[in-house]
């Protein structure tokens, strides 16, 4: 069976030209670079060049981009990074409630430490509130951190608007990105945008696991957090797989060919599988906003009356592959964190289901999975408890 | 997969499922915002006090329904007497197991099919309600799954003390504090003991 596949937000299929770019890495290409031999040297070559690609895809130089294992490492080379190395600038951190976890729990870290942390509010759509990030800031702000395309809801946070007010407090405040839910779905340029620490994955793009970069601005000072041999990377010491960071700059050139096109086709995707839930399944809710300020990939709703993990589950069993916010199908047994802070009650966080698509997904595969749900929707309403039928 | 097979197929295709006109008995617990509740249906043969039809609705995931499926299978054609004594192990038993994390449908299930059965047995003078003391918080907390093993709190001796005085209901709790099921095993606890009129506050200690 065919699987249908709509949780690129959690990790996605590599195209199979990364794949055969991976190849050579795992076979006769195996060393590490700086070898002083020819295929040493060979493979310094390689790694340079596959850093200028992906450096080039957000308009970076390649002195300013590290590669990592992944895009959780990049997070926590560049938080902790910049905080131990600004720490004698001051110790406020300025986040939202609806960040990533990474950023979350490393913010959690820091204040256990004995830093000062802000955790704004979102607004019901979920962007971060820029009054209230002006009146967060205080003396001692040395970070700004954002989940740059929100992982559970869409949004696209308005950067160079933060930026502005970032840089309205007459003291440098570090504005990190968190970009690996943008990374390849909406532009994405450094400068534009006016981060000075950005983090993506290759996972997310049909790349490789294992694999992401953090961007860091001329000028911004990371001190080490990882320490050990250098290999790839000074900030991510020990081995970084190269067969992996083929793969990585691969999936860019592929994701950046023609992407205005690529994103205007997955747009009209979600578009049509958001207007024909919206008008097909009653008592349903689009969580997170509306149009443009929604990177393209991502459609959050909840489905009244029932719970999510049974329509995942269900959707499941057909083949089609979703993620839901219910506490049921969560580590903790909570519900969505982003969904509540949104303000979203218990049941309609239980009854989420969050689609994120990939340019691999057709206009029949929609069809066929709002078919399918509308059967199952129907289905479980009629053994709920909740649900009258008028 | 985490689900057994039995799970899947209780979950795709519930037996006894719908609403009952005119039951003799109804019982409906756990609650929307907890993502689960179940509705359960009686009809009782007033001579043999022999359940001769069930059925359930079921707010919430695949094992919630499965589970209440299955409480419907065993306790339809028993005695009330014998339909009380079926355990939330039972239940998880006859569907070939279910995730430790998912133990707390089994014992949802099991749970409204006894409040059922005591509501239909207080109606005909069969019971009284019963009183509540200590012992009925220690009984409630017995319904508290931690998620992490899917036994009972009680049972793990992770329930160092429970008190009840002047409509103050007080528990501690011994659970690390890194467990990601910490908030999770006190909203249960809150959840349950929240139930009883006689609770003015829950005081949790962890």
């Amino acid at each position: 069976m065919n699987r249908i596949y709509f949780d690129n937000c959690l990790t996605s299929q590599p195209a199979p030209e990364v794949v055969a770019a991976m190849l050579p890495y795992l076979r006769d290409k195996f060393y590490f670079p700086k070898n002083f031999i020819l295929d040493g040297s060979g493979i310094q070559n390689d790694l340079d060049r596959f850093r200028n690609i992906i450096a080039a895809s957000m308009g970076a130089e390649a002195e300013e981009l590290h590669i990592t294992s992944g895009g959780t490492s990049a997070n926590n080379i560049g938080i902790k990074g910049y905080l131990m190395a600004n720490a004698a600038r001051g110790n406020h951190i300025i986040l939202s409630v609806i960040d990533y976890p990474d950023l979350l729990t490393n913010a959690s870290f820091f204040e256990k430490s004995g830093y000062d942390v802000t955790y704004l509010t979102a607004d019901p759509d979920g962007f971060v509130k820029l009054a209230e990030l002006k009146q967060a800031i205080k003396p001692s702000t040395v970070l700004f951190m954002t989940t740059l395309v929100n992982h559970v809801v869409g949004a696209v946070q308005p950067i160079q608007e933060i930026r502005k007010v970032l840089d309205s407090s007459g003291h440098k405040i570090a504005l990190f990105a968190d970009a690996c839910e943008a990374y390849g779905r909406i532009p994405l340029d450094v400068n534009k945008s006016g981060v000075d620490l950005m983090t993506v994955s290759a996972h997310k793009i049909h790349g490789p696991q294992g694999v992401g970069a953090l961007y860091q601005r001329r000028g911004i000072a990371l001190m080490p957090v990882k320490h050990g041999v250098n290999r790839v990377d000074n900030l991510e010491t020990g081995g970084v797989s190269t067969a992996a960071i083929a793969g990585f700059a691969k999936a860019v050139e592929l994701t950046f060919q023609d992407f205005d096109k690529k994103t205007a086709y997955i747009r009209e995707l979600s578009d049509h599988l958001l207007h024909r839930l919206e008008t097909e399944i009653p008592h349903i809710m689009l969580n997170g906003p509306r149009g443009m300020l929604r990177a393209p990939h991502n459609v959050n709703v909840s489905i009244a009356y029932i719970e999510g993990e049974a329509i995942m589950v269900m959707l499941d069993l057909a083949g089609i592959m979703v993620a839901t916010g219910s506490a049921c199908a969560s580590q903790g047994l909570k519900p969505n964190y982003v969904l509540m802070a949104l303000g979203r009650n218990h049941e309609q966080s239980h009854g989420s289901i969050k689609f994120t698509l990939s340019r691999y997904n057709t206009r029949e595969e929609i069809d066929l999975t709002v078919e399918k749900l509308k059967g199952i929707v129907a289905e479980l309403r009629s053994r709920s408890p909740l649900y009258n039928k008028e | 997969m985490q689900y057994s097979q039995k799970v899947l197929d209780h979950f795709m295709k519930p037996h006894n499922v719908g609403k009952m006109e005119n039951p003799d008995a109804v019982a409906t617990e756990g609650s929307p915002a907890c993502g689960d509740q179940v509705s359960i249906f009686l009809k009782v043969d007033p001579q043999s006090l022999i359940i001769e039809d069930i059925k359930f609705q079921s707010y919430g995931c695949a094992s919630n329904i499965a589970t209440a499926s299955i409480i419907t299978d065993l306790a339809k054609g028993k005695t009330l007497a014998a339909a009380k004594q079926i355990t939330w192990k039972e239940a998880a038993d006859a569907l070939d197991g279910l995730p430790p994390v998912k133990m707390h449908c089994s014992v949802l299930a099991v749970d409204t099919l006894r409040k059922a059965i005591k509501e239909y047995e207080v109606k005909h003078q069969l019971a009284r309600e019963e009183k509540f003391t200590k012992d009925t918080i220690v009984e409630e907390l017995r319904k508290v799954i931690y998620p992490k093993v899917g036994e009972d709190i009680v049972t793990l001796r992770m329930v160092k003390y429970a008190g009840f005085e002047n409509g103050i209901a007080t528990v501690d709790i011994d659970i690390p504090k890194i467990d990601k099921y910490r908030d999770n095993v006190a909203e249960e606890i809150r959840e349950h003991l929240g139930k009883f009129p006689e609770i003015k506050e829950v005081r949790i200690t962890l």
